[in-house]
């Protein structure tokens, strides 16, 4: 059974014609499934939870980035977490911005979300971790005045940039090559005098005074945060033009 | 050897790059190929190779396969296959090694000392300990 978790704001009257257009092109296509509108809902752990114990297959988050982690939040850590893990995929319909985590999946826009949930190419894709929160594309910060603590070393940044600790790549303005199966985090620093700085790491402690880390370009969180990784977590249904191998 | 192209060659997809507006402080080992263009207090250690960039200032010992020097280093290097130092490079500590390059205008304070001719000095010892044991 396909379970459609719709974010709260997809409620708001510019999304209502993409929605009619998807669920058309869903039924079309024989995908249609139950729909979970998130707005209006105070207990989203507890009803994404209910979904996967009645058997869902797949649970499909339209909307944005923070759709995603929404659902991923809901679900690890807790005792449904190894029933989703064998049991359920999740998928992407991209709608409005903050799509990275689409983009990284090799999803472009809705219509082309519909033929991959179809295809159902999957992936077991690494998750990054922050403090409580949860992450698939990465974390980014001002890079400076910065510090990371890594193993036995640590990393002080004196030139202003930015910062990235990157899961899974979202774009390729980056030299690097990020593998969301190997269980590292890529950390990516590119400063305004033009030197870059990149490795690789497994436990990261990032401190900075002034400023906020944002989490997959949505959520906004306060220094000091640890930053760990946790191996082949979640089931994604992928495209072919993924950004990973 | 020292042009820039050959230099960088064996580094271009290099695991760790350290920029110029970075300072690592600690021990850092990293995986695979090493560049260091910023700075690096502590100690510095890979398996394979580590380029140390003209502008990097590094106060550490340092131990890798290659070692390819164009930057201020203040301790040990012991570079077990290969080491080549660039003209720019200024070297304050001793320095083993494999096989070595020194360009022009290269600053050295310190020893240099083959690891091979060390390694065949302690098996000459070790030999003629042999020997001595034998003889009692």
């Amino acid at each position: 059974m396909h379970v459609y978790v719709y974010d709260d704001f997809l409620n708001r009257g510019k999304y209502q014609k993409i929605i009619n257009r998807l669920e058309i092109r869903l039924t079309d296509l024989g995908l249609n499934g139950k729909i979970i509108r998130l707005a209006g809902i105070k207990n989203i752990r507890g009803v994404i939870q209910n979904e996967i114990k009645l058997g869902a297959k797949t649970v499909i988050a339209v909307g944005n980035n923070q759709t995603v982690n929404k659902i991923i939040g809901a679900i690890i850590d807790t005792e449904i977490y190894g029933d989703f893990q064998k049991k359920t995929l999740l998928g992407v319909i991209p709608i409005g911005d903050d799509n990275s985590i689409a983009v990284s999946l090799g999803i472009k826009d809705m219509e082309e979300a519909c033929q991959i949930l179809l295809a159902r190419r999957l992936e077991k894709i690494d998750l990054g971790i922050i403090n409580q929160h949860y992450f698939l594309n990465q974390i980014s910060i001002q890079s400076l005045d910065t510090i990371l603590k890594i193993d036995d070393y640590s990393l002080e940044i004196g030139a202003r940039g930015e910062l990235r600790i990157i899961n899974l790549l979202s774009d390729s303005s980056t030299k690097i090559q990020s593998n969301p199966h190997d269980g590292y985090l890529d950390v990516y620093i590119k400063t305004k005098r033009n030197s870059e700085t990149h490795l690789r790491a497994k436990k990261i402690k990032i401190t900075n005074p002034d400023n906020k880390i944002i989490i997959d370009g949505v959520v906004e969180i306060e220094t000091p945060a640890e930053v760990t990784v946790k191996r082949d977590q979640v089931n994604l249904i992928v495209g072919k033009g993924r950004m990973f191998e | 050897m020292f042009n820039k192209a050959n230099r960088l060659e064996k580094f271009k997809d290099a695991e760790t790059v350290i920029g110029a507006s970075i300072k690592v402080k600690g021990n850092f080992q990293g995986q695979g190929n090493i560049i260091i263009e910023g700075v690096l207090e502590g100690s510095l250690k890979t398996d394979s190779n580590i380029f140390v960039g003209d502008q990097a200032k590094i106060t550490a010992n340092i131990e890798a396969s290659d070692v390819i020097i164009t930057g201020e280093v203040r301790g040990n290097i012991k570079a077990k296959n290969y080491l080549a130092i660039g003209d720019t490079a200024k070297i304050f500590g001793d320095v083993q090694y494999g096989e070595i390059s020194v360009e022009r205008g290269a600053i050295i304070n310190g020893q240099l000392s083959s690891i091979n001719e060390d390694n065949k000095h302690t098996e000459k010892i070790k030999t003629e300990d042999k020997a001595t044991i034998s003889s009692k």
